[in-house]
């Protein structure tokens, strides 16, 4: 449908809300700036509160920016109201219309724009058909479950051909099961058409499994834009690096600069870092370094950079995991394919250790 | 940047606009000065040329060109036959003298010169005449009128006219307001449409804004204003004569009224909501029926029926009791017909509360051992109590605020409302009237406000959504049974009352003659047509204005964000709390004089009954649209539909049953409405409530009860108009889901 795809630039958009009470204003987002380019799949990954909703009100035209630009390929749509804007919203509670059919819902895009009725009629069975739902034309929203509501709620944004899908914690409603389903048919779909989609969600699995690229907030801020492997691997922050996944802080003053990276003093003992953020590290000053629970590894006591003593073992099937308690707070180790390898008992003390190609320094700001 | 461009563009337009409105003004009002001139100078021309051959009757002539220049004044100058110049002969001596001060100058010069030729002229200059005994002082332009003599060829005299430019004054005033208004218009237009994203949005909030503060703010402020003045001046003279205690005695009156009324229908309302809500007696449908009747009851149908029960000639005082001194008049009668009229209000009230009380709390009373009246009174009534006080309240507001009842009941004594109605009708002093009714206003804002803002945020019950399913008996068998025998009597007694006037359609001289007879609906029908006629299409008119207005207002209140929407809020919710008398007196005040010169109209009782009505609307529609995602709102906009589709496809499907349900509550209250309809009625639009209480007040008994039957009866259809509506469309979601 969509072959000539159109990106989406967010340009130092700021929004300040007026406070209801007090007179001081709360900020949803400050200087925010990024670009989505033709086709890609963007992610706005973060807590709630993070100012990611509000950034996707504001492409979608719900919220008007305190300052900054929005751009719509080559148009500035700052201004326009949602109507005038060839963007369309899957919404978080999906926003059916309680009192029309599947099909009416479907069709109620193409209605406004005046198509005549067998075009309507076509589109409607084609885009029905493209979300599974053929069969359920003739129900009430109210009687179809989670996952049919937000098929519904997806074709009905997908049949207008927007130039700009905005998914708005779409899978937040459905269960654990339906939500990996739903996340690659929206995934196939998005690529099939080609359409440029910003989605978002606090689910950091849903970001990496879906996304081109992911943008990383906080407190109305963009910590960070890259793919999402790029995010997970060489996160800029402590904060990053704990909202894309599981991770493990060591602290560790910086010794100095060495060949290959920095040399650092962890628990007395002297480490390489090969990758380090680029912010906050400098000789003398203090840092942490992290490490993912996979590139851990558990060793006899007294070897391996830090001791501890393992509190519990989880068994997953692929892997185990286990909670070390170590003097830097507990360490999540884990045991890929724990039937080939040794697995520390409950209770036994044991040390940890790592590959210096695997950490990455980081500042010790948060 | 966006904006500053936008802030340019409407100064520029904004520039061009009042420029070119200005030219426009200015020309027309130039051309229209041309052409008066001319007419004038026509005119006077013509009225020269009528100059009377005699001398001695020129004086009489003279005084007549008052006719054709109203406070003109004239002076007639003869041509000397020996020197040829003009000389004054008759009319105005200050004319005269301006003429001899200024004869030397040009303009002067001039004019004489052309009435010598025959040639009118006007001066140039504009020319003071002090004001004398006879006439004031005027300023204007002086004219030049010739007199030819019989032959036509020469000059006998010149008449010379001085006239100010009144006739073009109030044309350009005209003009002026017609400039003014099109240059505002202009302006909030093209700012409403550069700077709201939603041009349909800001024009309804605008649209709403000019509603309230024509039809609710400046009446009222009108109101408050008049009691403030006094000949002119800024005077305490009403309030120092409204502050004796001869209308201190109302004030008090109505309050005592309030707190016994308020007490009985709490005390009755709790009985019945008890009884359905928290015993498993059968017939509660029945009871809950009866006990929300009275609540859409006509006014005067209870206080008729009491008259016709207990009055002087009641059957149950002088028929069955013989009694001869019993007066019904007074504060016991108006307790017991506000308290029968109004504890529907307290029953509904507290049904929904007790209602919403789990029983699982009580269940933990009693299961730690508590008696079941220790668990009623240290459980429940707590629980209840924020319902009970609101339910007090309001009953206490409406009492207040009631006028139909006291104005038939009250006898001697003296409650605000109509001590207020009197006050305007009876003594023509409509200052007197605004400030007892303003009186009036302040326990009723008391209570609205205590309800408001201090009960409804005390309130413990949340509702959840999910009424228990079981219910535990709280009340013992001996309780059971006297509670069920005092609502069973309450309904005999309420199924009475309504009885009685549907009797009294029937009997032919109620307390003389019982005999039945017919003959009363034909004549009520004969005479009151015009007004059933009358209320039903003023009603019918308003309802759907009312209806779509506060539903657009609910929108607004509910999803939007604008300055001033507080305000706006409490404009339109304010009619709410005043009562009827003081916003018909406030309409008479503002509505009989320009700019808005409506009393007498239709279009004056419809606007009442529309922004009375729009308060319950804009809460109903409101609280229907609050239970609404407004992300299926959003979702339509941002598939394409601009504001009003929204509007239209959406929101109004959603909330149809709160639409329906106001507009058949408009519909009905507009029907019944007295307190501020009474002042507000003319001999062209005349009321049905009007006409009952005419009919009472001559104690044609017969005549009044055939009309509040028909009043009621037009009520019901309406109600079950209502239920017809909303039901199908409950069938319709149903065909719709298969």
């Amino acid at each position: 449908m969509a072959a000539n795809s159109i990106s989406v630039r967010v340009e130092r958009v700021s929004k300040r809300f007026r406070n209801s009470k007090g007179r001081s204003d709360v900020i949803a987002v400050k200087e925010s700036d990024f670009t989505v380019a033709p086709g890609e799949l963007v992610t706005l990954l973060g807590p709630s509160g993070c100012g990611k909703t509000t950034t996707l009100r504001m492409i979608a035209g719900f919220e008007i920016p305190s300052s900054g630009r929005i751009l719509i390929g080559e148009e500035d749509v700052t201004m326009l109201p949602p109507n005038r804007r060839d963007t369309a919203t899957v919404f978080q509670s999906y926003g059916l219309f309680p009192h029309m059919n599947v099909t009416d819902n479907v069709a109620y895009g193409l209605k406004i724009r005046r198509l005549s009725r067998p075009e309507i009629d076509r589109k409607v069975t084609q885009t029905l058909d493209l979300v599974g739902l053929a069969e359920l034309a003739d129900r009430a929203p109210g009687k179809l479950s989670g996952g049919q509501q937000q098929r519904v709620a997806l074709a009905r944004s997908l049949i207008v051909e927007p130039s700009v899908l905005l998914l708005d914690e779409p899978l937040s409603n459905l269960d654990a099961l339906l939500r990996e389903q739903m996340r690659i048919e929206i995934r196939k779909i998005q690529k099939s058409l080609g359409i440029t989609a910003v989605y978002v969600t606090h689910d950091r699995v849903e970001a990496m499994s879906l996304s081109d690229r992911v943008i990383v907030m906080k407190d109305g801020q963009i910590m960070q834009i890259g793919a999402p492997q790029d995010v997970y691997e060489n996160p800029v922050s402590q904060f990053v690096a704990g909202f894309v996944g599981k991770v493990a802080f060591f602290p560790v003053e910086i010794a100095g600069k060495s060949g290959t990276g920095w040399e650092c003093v962890l628990n007395g003992k002297r480490i390489n870092v090969e990758r380090a953020a680029a912010e906050g590290i400098a000789p003398g000053r203090k840092a942490v370094v992290m490490a993912r629970p996979e590139s851990l590894r558990l060793t006899e006591e007294g070897a391996g950079f830090v001791g501890g003593k393992v509190r519990m073992n989880v068994y997953l099937g692929n892997s185990v995991e286990s909670f070390v308690d170590t003097s830097y707070g507990q360490v999540l180790v884990q045991i890929d394919d724990p039937a080939s390898k040794r697995v520390f008992a409950e209770g036994s003390t044991v040390g940890i250790t790592f590959e210096a190609n695997r950490i990455r320094l980081l500042s010790d700001q948060e | 940047m966006a904006a500053r461009k936008k802030v340019v563009h409407l100064l520029v337009a904004v520039t061009v606009f009042v420029a070119v409105d200005a030219w426009i003004y200015s020309s027309l009002r130039g051309a229209f000065h041309a052409i008066m001139a001319e007419n004038q100078t026509k005119d006077i021309a013509l009225f020269a040329g009528s100059a009377p051959l005699d001398p001695a009757r020129v004086g009489a002539w003279l005084k007549t060109s008052g006719d054709i220049l109203p406070g003109s004044r004239a002076v007639y100058l003869a041509v000397d036959a020996t020197s040829g110049n003009f000389v004054y002969a008759a009319g105005d001596r200050e004319v005269d003298a301006l003429v001899r001060q200024n004869a030397a100058s040009e303009d002067f010069k001039k004019g004489l010169d052309s009435a010598y030729y025959l040639e009118p002229f006007v001066s140039a200059k504009s020319y003071t005449v002090p004001g004398s005994a006879a006439s004031p002082s005027i300023t204007g332009r002086l004219h030049f009128a010739p007199v030819p003599d019989d032959t036509g060829a020469g000059v006998r005299g010149a008449l010379l006219i001085l006239s100010s430019g009144s006739v073009t004054g109030t044309y350009d005033e005209l003009l002026l307001t017609l400039a003014i208004v099109a240059a505002v218009l202009f302006i909030t237009i093209y700012w409403v449409v550069s700077f709201s994203r939603d041009a349909v949005m800001g024009f309804s909030i605008l649209g709403l804004f000019l509603i309230v503060s024509a039809f609710v703010a400046y009446p009222l402020f009108e109101s408050v204003r008049l009691t403030f003045v006094d000949k002119g001046g800024l005077s305490l003279r009403i309030w120092k004569e409204i502050l004796t205690p001869r209308y201190l005695a109302a004030l008090w009156g109505s309050v005592r009224l309030g707190l016994w009324t308020a007490s009985f229908s709490t005390i009755i309302g709790f009985l019945f909501a008890f009884l359905t809500e928290r015993t498993s007696v059968g017939g509660k449908k029945f009871v809950a029926t009866m006990a929300t009747l009275p609540v859409i009851s006509p006014p005067f149908s209870l206080t008729l029926s009491i008259i016709l029960l207990f009055g002087n000639n009641g059957l149950v005082t002088r028929q069955l009791l013989g009694l001869s001194n019993f007066s019904i008049y007074g504060l016991g009668g108006l307790v017991v017909v506000q308290t029968v009229g109004m504890f529907p209000i307290a029953y509904l009230t507290l049904s929904s509360v007790l209602k919403a009380i789990d029983s699982t709390v009580e269940d933990a009373s009693l299961d730690l051992r508590a008696s079941r009246l220790r668990t009623f009174v240290s459980i429940t009534v707590p629980l209840a109590m924020p319902g009970i006080l609101s339910a007090w309240l309001l009953v206490f507001t409406n009492s207040l605020a009631d006028f139909a009842n006291p104005l038939l009941l009250s006898g001697s004594y003296q409650v605000l409302s109509t001590e207020a109605y009197m006050e305007v009708t009876g003594r023509n002093n409509l200052g007197g009237g605004a400030a007892l009714s303003l009186l009036l206003l302040l326990p009723t804002l008391t209570a609205f406000f205590a309800q408001r803002y201090w009960i409804t945020r005390k309130s413990f019950v949340t509702v959840t959504g999910k009424p228990s399913t079981r219910l535990t008996e709280l009340a013992s068998k001996p309780v059971r049974i006297a509670l069920v025998a005092f609502v069973g009597l309450s309904i005999v007694l309420i199924m009475s009352l309504y009885g009685t006037i549907v009797a009294g359609c029937f009997v032919k001289n109620w307390g003389i003659d019982y005999s039945f007879t017919l003959e009363n609906i034909g004549e009520a029908l004969r005479q009151g047509s015009k007004a059933i006629v009358d209320t039903v299409t003023l009603a019918a008119i308003a309802t759907p204005i009312a209806g779509i207005l506060a539903m657009i207002a609910a929108l607004v209140v509910v999803r939007r964000t604008f300055f001033g929407k507080r305000l706006l809020e409490a404009l339109i919710m304010t009619p709410f709390a005043v009562p009827g008398t003081l916003i018909g007196i406030s309409y008479i005040l503002a509505f009989n004089k320009a700019p808005l010169l409506l009393v007498g109209t239709a279009a004056i009782i419809v606007i009442n009954y529309i922004v009375r009505e729009l308060p319950v609307g804009l809460e109903t529609g409101a609280a229907s649209l609050r239970q609404i995602d407004p992300s299926i709102e959003e979702a339509a906009q941002d598939l394409g539909a601009d504001m009003p589709t929204v509007f239209r496809t959406i929101v109004l499907p959603l909330i149809r049953p709160a639409f329906i349900s106001s507009m058949s509550y408009t519909f009905v209250r507009s029907m019944t409405a007295v307190s501020a309809i009474i002042f507000l009625i003319s001999a062209r639009w005349y009321h049905l409530t009007v006409q009952i209480y005419n009919f009472s007040e001559l104690l044609r008994f017969g005549l009044a009860s055939v009309l509040s039957t028909a009043l009621i009866i037009i009520v019901l259809l309406a109600f079950g108009l209502m239920r017809l509506l909303v039901r199908d469309q409950g069938l319709t979601e149903k065909t719709v889901s298969g």
